[in-house]
C-alpha cells in the first residue's frame, strides 16, 4: 500500500460540505469516502484546513471576481510560485505571476466568474471537487471547477480598438471552463499559499453574457515568451 | 473658414494669452437678443452636490457678486431665461474660469458648469504618450444642486440623460449662426457648421447631455482637438428653442464669449440600442488608466481597472495625437521593403469571432474566365484585365504588349455586380484601385488610391473615376454613368465587421460622415469623423470611401448594398511596415435617417 495514501483526506464537494458542518466528530465521517489515519486528532486538523483551504479557493475567485489583481497575486507563495495558463509557464510571485495577474489578465477582462456557455457545459464528473492535505499539514493539492471569461486586447491599431479603449473595452472575450488544479504550501507565518496553479481549461466558447447562444472558438496558445511578449509566460508547454 | 478643422493648425495660445484676451469679458458675455432679468435684486445660494457652493447677489445693473469659499468677487454676466430655466453665465476676474449656471425656477434645481482654460489637465500621464491638453481647451466640470431655501434639500436632482441620443436638431440661431447638430452618442455630437464653413463637413465634438425634465435638456460640447471652443445650453424639446452661451476662442485666436437664443427644428431620430431600463444616468468619461500603449509599440492594453475620473474627464478620442508624420518617400522606401497584398486574405476561412473582418462577405469567381476594357472618361486611364483565376489577375494600360501580374479580391457586391482590388505594380507613390464593375449594364467605377496627401505621406489620397466596361457581348452606354450621390446622407447604420467589432457610421453629409462605437451596453460613445465620398452604383447599391484624415491614415473603400445590409470592401493604408491591401466587411443593421440632405449645397451667402 502507498504510505502516503494512507496519510491523505480525499473528499468530494458533498462530503467536504457535511463535513466542514460536523468538523470534528468522527460519527460525521462519509464511510465511503473516509481514507485510513492515524488518529481523530490529526482528522480534525486536516478537515480544518480543508475547509480553510476552501476559504481561501473562495477568496481567491472573489479577488479575481472584483478584479483585485493585488490581493491575488498576495495568495501566491514566493518567487518557486509559477502558473500555467493557457500552454503559458509564468513564473515567479513577482515576476511571471505578477505579470500574469497584474497586466495580462486585467488587459484581457480574463478571471471574471460567468454562467458557462449553453451547450458547453462541464459534465459533472468535471465540476468535481477535491481537496488533499498532507498529513504533516504544510501542503495541500486541490482541484476546484471554474467558469470564466477570457479575453485579450484587440491586436489591431484601427481607430475602432482605439476608441474602444476610451470606454475601457476593445478586448475580445469568450467563456472557459475547466479545473483550477492547485498546489498549496504554508509559508512560514502558517498561512496557506498557492505554490502552483494550472488553469485546465475544458471547454472554451464564444459567449458573453446575455447572448442566447454559444460558439465554438479557436484560440491560439502562447507562442512568444517574455521579454518578447511583454506580458507573455517565462516558459511554453 | 475653408480649411478643414481636422487640418487647421490652431495657435498654441499660452496661458498668457489667455489671461490676456478673458480679461476684456470679465464685463460678462454679450448678446444679440436682450437680455431676460429675472434674477435682477436678487440673492441665490445654489448648493451642489460634490461641488461647490456658490452664494450670488444679482445687481440690477447687470453685475453680480459671487462668494465661493469665503472669498468674494464681483462680475458682469448675461442672463436669459427659456420657459421655467433661468440661465445665467460670469467669468470670475483674474482667474481663468466662469461659471454656466442653470436654474430650474419651478422646482429650484441647479445644473452648473464650471468652465475653465489653461487646465495644465495631463493625459496619459506618466506613460510614454503623455500629452498636456492644450491651454485654449476650454474645460468643464458638471455639478448638479439646487437652489438653498432652507428647506431640507432635494433627493432628485437634475441628472445625466441618453434621451437626447440619436436625436438631430437643425439650429438657427439669433446670430445668425446655423449648426446641424446631431446627438448620436451619449458622450459626443457630430455637428456641421452650416454657416461658418464653406464645405459643409461634419466634425465631432465631446458633449454632455443632462436631463432637466422631459421637454428640457441641458447639453454642452467642447471642440477638443479643434479650437476648443465651448457651447452650453438648455433646449426646449416641446418648442425646440434653446438659449445658451459660446465660449473660447475662435480659428482666428479671437475670444467668443456670448450667449444665444435659438430655434431649432428636430431633423431626424436614430434609434438607440441600449437596454429599455438604461437610462444612461451614469456618465460615459474615459477611465484615467486607459488607452495606454504597450511599451515599445503596438496596441494599448485596455484599462485594468477605472479609476475615478479626474475633474474635467470626457471620453475624448485625440488620434492626431499619437499619428506620427512620415513623408512621402519615408512611406515610398518602407513601400519598397513591405508592399502587402490581402496578406490576412487566408484568415477568411476562420471563425469569424477569430478575425476582425469575419463577418465579410465571401470572395467571389465572378471575374474568372474574363477578358474586359475598362475605359474611364475625361481622359482617365484605360485599363484591360484578363482574369484566368480566383485571386491572380493580369492588368495592363490598354495598348501595353506586355500584362502585369496582380493578386486581388473580389466580390459579387449585387447580381453580376464585381467588385475587386489590386496593387498597381510598381507605383510611385504606392497607388492600388479598387474598382466595380457593372457586367450588366456596361459601367465602372474605380476609386483610384494613393499613398500620401499633402499633410502626410501615411495617409492616402483618392478619387472616384467613371467610365464603361467593354466586354464581349455587351455594349456599354455612351452617356449612362455611375456617380457621385448624396442619397446615403443622413442615413446610419451599425456595421458589425465581426460579432465583436462594430461600429455606426452616420452619413452626415455629403462630403463627410462620423463613425461610432458601441459599448458593452450598447450605448454610443466615442465618436470621430472624416470627408468622404459616396458613388451610386445601382439603387441600393453604393460606394462608400473614406480616408480617416489626421487620425491614422487609413482608407476604407467598402461597396454597401443597402438592399442586403452589408458591406464588403478594402483597406488601404501604409506606414512604417510598409503598405498595405486588405479586406473588409461588415453585416448591417439600418439605424435611421435625418432628413438633411436639403441643408446641404451651395447657398446664397451674405457678402
Amino acid at each position: 500500500m502507498n504510505n502516503r495514501r494512507t496519510f491523505i483526506w480525499k473528499f468530494g464537494a458533498g462530503a467536504s460540505a457535511a463535513l466542514a458542518a460536523t468538523a470534528g466528530t468522527a460519527a460525521g465521517l462519509p464511510k465511503a469516502e473516509a481514507v485510513t489515519s492515524d488518529t481523530p486528532a490529526l482528522r480534525a486538523s486536516l478537515l480544518e484546513e480543508e475547509k480553510a483551504l476552501r476559504k481561501f479557493h473562495q477568496a481567491f475567485e472573489q479577488a479575481m471576481d472584483k478584479g483585485l489583481h493585488e490581493e491575488v497575486i498576495g495568495m501566491f507563495a514566493d518567487e518557486a510560485a509559477e502558473v500555467l495558463f493557457n500552454g503559458g509557464v509564468f513564473k515567479g510571485r513577482n515576476h511571471g505571476v505578477g505579470r500574469l495577474y497584474r497586466d495580462r489578465f486585467p488587459a484581457g477582462k480574463t478571471g471574471r466568474r460567468m454562467e458557462q456557455a449553453p451547450g458547453f457545459e462541464l459534465t459533472a464528473d468535471q465540476l468535481h471537487d477535491s481537496v488533499e492535505v498532507s498529513p504533516d499539514l504544510q501542503s495541500a493539492k486541490a482541484v476546484f471547477p471554474y467558469s470564466i471569461q477570457v479575453g485579450m486586447p484587440f491586436e489591431t491599431e484601427t481607430s475602432l480598438a482605439a476608441m474602444a479603449r476610451l470606454h475601457g473595452e476593445g478586448v475580445r472575450t469568450w467563456w472557459e471552463g475547466g479545473v483550477y488544479r492547485i498546489n498549496y504550501r504554508k509559508d512560514v507565518a502558517g498561512h496557506w499559499k498557492i505554490s502552483r496553479l494550472e488553469y485546465d481549461t475544458l471547454s472554451r466558447a464564444d459567449y458573453r453574457s446575455g447572448k442566447s447562444y454559444a460558439q465554438p472558438i479557436l484560440v491560439s496558445r502562447f507562442a512568444t515568451r517574455f521579454p518578447e511578449d511583454r506580458d507573455g509566460p517565462d516558459d511554453l508547454v | 473658414m475653408r480649411i478643414p478643422m481636422h487640418r487647421f493648425k490652431y495657435t498654441k495660445l499660452t496661458k498668457e494669452q489667455i489671461a490676456t484676451k478673458l480679461k476684456a469679458a470679465e464685463g460678462g458675455p454679450k448678446s444679440a437678443s436682450a437680455f431676460s432679468n429675472v434674477l435682477n435684486g436678487k440673492t441665490v445660494k445654489i448648493v451642489t452636490q460634490d461641488g461647490p457652493t456658490l452664494e450670488y447677489k444679482f445687481g440690477t445693473n447687470r453685475r453680480l457678486t459671487l462668494t465661493e469659499g469665503g472669498k468674494q468677487i464681483s462680475a458682469g454676466y448675461g442672463e436669459l431665461a427659456l420657459n421655467q430655466m433661468v440661465f445665467f453665465s460670469h467669468l470670475i476676474p483674474g482667474e481663468q474660469k466662469g461659471y454656466n449656471v442653470f436654474i430650474d425656477q419651478k422646482t429650484n434645481l441647479a445644473t452648473v458648469f464650471e468652465v475653465w482654460t489653461s487646465s495644465g489637465i495631463k493625459q496619459n500621464a506618466g506613460r510614454p504618450n503623455e500629452f498636456t491638453l492644450d491651454d485654449r481647451e476650454v474645460q468643464r466640470q458638471i455639478y448638479f444642486g439646487h437652489v438653498d431655501s432652507g428647506q431640507k434639500a432635494p433627493e432628485k436632482l437634475h441628472h445625466y440623460t441618453n434621451r437626447m441620443t440619436g436625436k438631430g436638431i437643425h439650429w438657427k440661431q439669433d446670430t445668425g449662426i446655423e449648426t446641424l447638430e446631431l446627438y448620436v452618442s451619449v458622450a459626443n455630437t457630430n455637428f456641421v457648421e452650416l454657416t461658418r464653413h464653406i464645405d459643409d463637413l461634419s466634425y465631432v465634438a465631446t458633449s454632455d447631455y443632462v436631463l432637466v425634465d422631459d421637454r428640457t435638456i441641458i447639453y454642452n460640447r467642447t471642440e477638443c482637438e479643434f479650437s476648443g471652443i465651448h457651447t452650453c445650453f438648455v433646449a426646449d424639446l416641446y418648442g425646440v428653442k434653446q438659449v445658451g452661451v459660446r465660449f473660447g476662442f475662435n480659428d482666428k485666436d479671437e475670444l467668443e464669449y456670448y450667449m444665444f437664443k435659438g430655434d431649432g427644428e428636430v431633423v431626424g431620430q436614430l434609434a438607440y440600442l441600449e437596454n429599455f431600463d438604461d437610462h444612461g444616468l451614469r456618465p460615459m468619461f474615459a477611465p484615467a488608466l486607459a488607452g495606454a500603449p504597450a511599451a515599445g509599440g503596438g496596441p494599448a492594453p485596455a484599462a485594468p481597472v477605472a479609476a475615478a475620473p479626474q475633474k474635467g474627464a470626457r471620453t475624448t478620442y485625440r488620434p492626431v495625437r499619437s499619428f506620427t508624420h512620415m513623408t512621402d518617400e519615408e512611406v515610398h522606401q518602407a513601400a519598397l521593403q513591405r508592399t502587402s497584398a490581402f496578406g490576412a486574405g487566408a484568415a477568411q476561412q476562420a471563425p469569424p469571432q477569430a478575425v476582425a473582418t469575419g463577418n465579410n462577405l465571401p470572395f467571389s469567381d465572378i471575374l474568372v474566365g474574363k477578358e474586359f476594357t475598362l475605359r474611364f472618361d475625361n481622359g482617365g486611364p484605360v485599363r484591360d484585365y484578363r482574369v484566368k483565376e480566383m485571386f491572380k489577375l493580369q492588368y495592363r494600360n490598354h495598348g501595353d504588349s506586355a500584362w502585369r501580374d496582380a493578386d486581388y479580391r473580389a466580390y459579387e457586391g449585387d447580381d453580376n455586380l464585381a467588385w475587386f482590388s489590386h496593387i498597381i505594380a510598381d507605383s510611385k507613390p504606392r497607388a492600388s484601385v479598387q474598382v466595380a464593375v457593372d457586367f450588366t449594364n456596361g459601367l465602372a467605377t474605380s476609386i483610384e488610391s494613393h499613398m500620401g496627401t499633402e499633410y502626410y505621406g501615411n495617409e492616402t489620397t483618392y478619387r472616384a473615376i467613371f467610365g464603361v466596361a467593354e466586354i464581349a457581348g455587351l455594349e456599354a452606354p455612351l452617356y449612362v454613368r455611375h456617380q457621385l450621390t448624396d442619397e446615403l446622407v443622413g442615413h446610419a447604420f451599425s456595421w458589425s465587421y465581426s460579432d465583436q467589432t462594430t461600429s455606426m457610421h452616420i452619413y452626415s453629409s455629403p462630403h463627410s460622415m462620423s463613425w461610432v462605437i458601441f459599448t458593452a451596453a450598447q450605448a454610443l460613445g466615442a465618436e470621430w469623423c472624416s470627408p468622404c465620398i459616396y458613388v451610386k452604383l445601382r439603387p441600393g447599391v453604393y460606394i462608400f470611401c473614406q480616408n480617416e484624415e489626421a487620425c491614422n491614415g487609413n482608407q476604407m473603400i467598402e461597396l454597401l448594398n443597402t438592399k442586403a445590409s452589408h458591406d464588403c470592401g478594402f483597406t488601404f493604408n501604409g506606414g512604417t511596415r510598409g503598405v498595405s491591401l486588405g479586406v473588409t466587411g461588415a453585416i448591417g443593421r439600418h439605424i435611421g435617417r435625418f432628413d438633411i440632405v436639403e441643408l446641404y449645397g451651395p447657398k446664397t451667402r451674405s457678402a
